[in-house]
């Protein structure tokens, strides 16, 4: 034991020696702050062969079906009881969008929403029927369905109870919980308006209503704006076909609308002149206001942001006092294209503008950035705010609170914030009047 | 990404917002990659959009920033066929507020809750109670509670409003529609459109509903005619407007209104608040107790390796914990043979083995075909004789 420590201590004088010899020749100026590296042992990640690197790895024959590193088995959807009518078939499983980098969304971890579990369709048997109010109904199998002429979009998909369990005071300490109920992908399908030429859609027809093949026969009705626009009936999902969760082989896909009317496992499209009232618009997905009313057919997803980095899952614990830290967030509006992000470190006292990232597109997440220069002990309230080029803004708390009251379940879009504690930790705040501000 | 283009901006509409913001606040105009090519108009056809937001007709072949072969949008494609009237009569079996798709048919509120007991109540609890994450079918007189819900939504601090059938609902029509295609949820569209009409009725009673004055008492069997007279007490408790001739004008009139919905809208971005921008009043409020943690799998960010899982000791055992306990273990109140209740499975038994594999099999009443698993019939067979084993 004591012949270790004296080579342990043997091997630190010697590192030591080499450090100055090296750190010399950069004069003294570059040794400020760093004095922690002097009594640095090496590491043997550095110093020892690793294991991968002296053996064979796998053949290209293995996991045809690539599948993400072992060491990423906590990179899930996760799902809560709360969230669950009683068993998991009319339930969620939510995207882990701290670990999310960009604005793509694997496959696997789009977030999952079923009111009557995940159906599996036999691609063999299915059929698309389109009819009422058109001069030539229309039955479609898969193949012929995507034998139209293709687009290619990205698009976030978000269920409008996204934060919807936080109208009265945050309760995830969670960034997946408090806003992974959406995700963001490219969609690859074919325009309804597309099809619409070869059936004519009678001038009396307003309303779409689209239904699922699956167990609960999930209905929703639809303007006939939105499917003269840029309503879409997608088969592939990031390059490939969709997953089951995701409606495979066919969903319906309303760029920036609830997700809820983005039906999945799509078997039906029928128009007619007045509209149907199906469950999910009646009973679930209606918002309902202080007045006394409840907002009906709510359909787009407002503008919309949330800082991804720092979250409470991956806090700021591990920062060294005066290191250059990138916040960072993702933005996004059902309504349009981000024009762009504030970022506040008061809980939206005061703001200062982010830069945005990357792509922006419409109706897509939209990556934003802010270089912070940490100060080991500070206390922060990290807030974010977008805007879209329709001209709308985030609401504070009581801004929203004051017109929708905490009842509404669905559609919150008022800034969130984090506290960064002087540890380095980040927990779910909100800053508000509490017991909520009496209608404006 | 192309520059913006100064005529299709023209072309688009006077409330398109180009984007070249934030001037006012940072002191400089916004460096040209985050000025936008989206040509968005926030008309379509030269009314408002349907949801508030902004519409991106295709111009100069992009729509916003993507390329649009126009050649795609011409029709005439000649895909598909058209269905026949059969084909369109299976599919086509919603059931809409006028009556459209409402089937002939008859049930009595007695029916109804026998059908009730079998099917329903092991998830929707006595008499439409709810509970474990089940909605609710009733919480008692839908005019009181009705009544009671303004109060309930002006004070947040009381139990949320009751949002269920008869006290929210708008339409009938829902109720059948829904129940026929979609409950009992593990074994759905097994119900005839007699026993929907009874079970409509039981839920009508338990509601302590009206139709045309007179009330849905034990005694009442309802049938199509009766059921089309049926008012909702809070049909008008929905905005916008989305029936009639002006439906579509009410809701694009309606998003038009930030106020409406709880949106704030900017008619310039630099007249957005940079300080002060909070309530006086307006404090940092916290997670309270601890909140919500009951996450699957617990959060972690984690790149170790886990542990090895110990290998199931009993195949049967696990794939029964996994599928069926929830409904099977003792006390799990689901009206299912429980596992370790002898005097149970002695009764299921008395049928013979056969016909008990073939119950589960392909299910009965409430219990999904093979408890909703693709277990092969070996194995669910293998799984039911472990259940029989564990209640001997
Ligand atoms: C295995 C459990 C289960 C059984 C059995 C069951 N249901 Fe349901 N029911 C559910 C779930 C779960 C939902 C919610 C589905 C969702 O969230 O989309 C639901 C929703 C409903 C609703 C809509 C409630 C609302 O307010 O939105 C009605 C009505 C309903 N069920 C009626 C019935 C009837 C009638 C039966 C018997 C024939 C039945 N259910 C049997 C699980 C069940
Ligand atoms: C959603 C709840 C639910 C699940 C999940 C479920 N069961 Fe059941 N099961 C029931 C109910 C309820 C009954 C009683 C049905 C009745 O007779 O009304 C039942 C009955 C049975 C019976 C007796 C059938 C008879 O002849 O009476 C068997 C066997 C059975 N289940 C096996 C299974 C197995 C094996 C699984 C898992 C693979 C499973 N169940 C999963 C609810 C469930």
């Amino acid at each position: 034991m004591s012949n270790k420590t004296s080579q342990d201590d043997n091997i630190e004088l010697s590192q030591r020696r080499n450090f100055f010899k090296r750190t010399a020749a950069l004069g003294a100026t570059a040794l400020a702050g760093t004095s922690l590296l002097a009594s640095q042992k090496d590491d043997p990640a550095i110093m020892h062969h690793v294991p991968w690197g002296q053996k064979w790895g796998d053949p290209v024959t293995k996991n045809l079906y690539g599948v993400p590193s072992k060491y990423e088995h906590n990179v899930t959807r996760r799902y809560t009881k709360l969230l669950a009518s009683g068993n998991y078939r009319a339930s969620i499983a939510v995207t882990p969008i701290h670990e999310l980098k960009g604005i793509i969304t694997p496959n696997g971890l789009f977030f999952s929403r079923s009111h009557g579990g995940i159906a599996h369709v036999d691609p063999q048997e299915y059929r698309l029927m389109i009819h009422g109010l058109v001069e030539k109904p229309i039955v479609l199998t898969l193949d012929q369905l995507k034998r139209y002429p293709s687009v290619t979009r990205v698009h976030f998909i978000e269920c409008p109870a996204n934060g919807g369990q936080e109208w009265r005071a945050p309760q995830y300490n969670s960034l997946q919980f408090s806003k992974g109920f959406m995700s963001c992908a490219e969609w690859t399908g074919v325009y309804i308006k597309t099809i619409l030429k070869d059936l004519g859609l009678k001038p009396e027809a307003k309303w779409m209503l689209s239904e699922g093949s699956d167990n609960s026969e999930m209905g929703r009705t639809i303007p006939i704006d939105k499917v003269l626009d840029d309503a879409m009936i997608v088969w592939a999902q990031n390059g490939e076909a969709l997953r089951p969760e995701q409606g495979y082989p066919v969903r319906l896909l309303l760029p920036g609308w609830e997700g809820n009317l983005c039906v999945k496992w799509l078997k039906r499209l029928e128009f007619a002149s007045e509209p149907w009232f199906c469950k999910e618009e009646t009973s679930k997905y209606t918002a309902l206001k202080p007045n006394g009313k409840a907002v009906q057919h709510f359909y787009a997803n407002e503008v919309n942001s949330t800082v991804t980095s720092p979250s409470p899952e991956i806090p700021w614990t591990d920062l060294e006092d005066g290191q250059l830290v990138e916040i960072e967030g993702l933005a996004w509006s059902g309504m349009g294209t981000i024009t762009g992000v504030d970022l506040s470190f008061d809980g939206g006292k005061t703001y200062v503008e982010a830069k945005l990232k990357g792509l922006v597109l419409p109706k897509a997440w939209t990556r934003w950035s802010y270089m912070h220069r940490y100060k080991k002990g500070e206390r922060l309230l990290l807030t974010s705010r977008a805007r879209d080029d329709a001209g709308y803004i985030q609401p504070t708390v009581d801004e929203e609170t004051s017109v929708m009251g905490v009842e509404s379940v669905y559609h919150r879009n008022a800034v969130e914030t984090w506290e960064v504690t002087p540890e380095g930790k980040v927990n779910h705040v909100q800053v508000r009047t509490p017991g909520g501000v009496k209608n404006a | 990404m192309r520059r913006f283009n100064k005529k299709s901006v023209a072309l688009a509409s006077a409330l398109t917002i180009t984007a070249i913001i934030g001037a006012g606040c940072m002191g400089e105009a916004q460096p040209k990659s985050q000025q936008f090519t989206a040509a968005a108009s926030s008309e379509l056809n030269n009314h408002p959009t349907i949801d508030g937001g902004v519409y991106h007709p295709i111009m100069n072949g992009k729509t916003g920033p993507y390329y649009v072969n126009e050649d795609t949008l011409k029709g005439d494609f000649r895909i598909g066929r058209e269905p026949t009237k059969n084909e369109i009569a299976a599919w086509d079996k919603d059931v809409m507020p006028d009556g459209t798709g409402l089937p002939e048919g008859e049930g009595s509120v007695e029916d109804g809750e026998e059908i009730y007991e079998t099917k329903c109540v092991s998830c929707h609890g006595d008499f439409g109670s709810g509970g474990g994450g089940y909605p609710a079918l009733s919480k008692g007189n839908a005019y009181d509670l009705q009544k009671t819900l303004t109060n309930q939504r002006t004070n947040p601090d009381a139990d949320g409003p009751v949002r269920v059938f008869g006290s929210y609902w708008p339409q009938a029509s829902t109720l059948f529609w829904y129940i026929r295609d979609a409950m009992p949820h593990t074994r759905s569209k097994t119900l005839t459109n007699d026993e929907v009409y009874a079970l409509v009725a039981y839920i009508l009673n338990i509601n302590e509903m009206e139709i045309d004055g007179e009330e849905v008492d034990e005694e009442y069997v309802l049938t199509r005619d009766k059921f089309l007279k049926i008012k909702m007490p809070n049909e008008d408790g929905f905005e916008p407007k989305i029936q009639g001739e002006h439906a579509l004008e009410n809701v694009r009139t309606y998003y038009k209104n930030p106020k409406n919905f709880g949106a704030i809208k900017l008619k310039d971005p630099k007249e957005r608040c940079m300080t002060n921008c909070q309530k006086q009043t307006a404090k940092v409020v916290y997670i309270q107790n601890g909140g919500i943690s009951d996450f699957h799998p617990p959060l972690s960010s984690a790149r170790t390796l886990p542990g090895e899982k110990a290998m199931p000791t009993n195949i049967a055992q696990t794939r029964y914990e996994e599928n069926c306990a929830a409904c099977h273990n003792l006390d799990a109140g689901m009206g299912a043979p429980e596992v370790g209740d002898k005097q149970a499975w002695a009764n299921t038994l008395a049928k013979g083995l056969d016909k008990v594999y073939a119950n589960g099999i392909n299910g009965i009443n409430v219990m999904p075909p093979k408890g909703g698993t693709t277990l092969s019939d070996k194995d669910f067979k293998a799984v039911v004789d472990y259940m029989i084993e564990k209640s001997k």
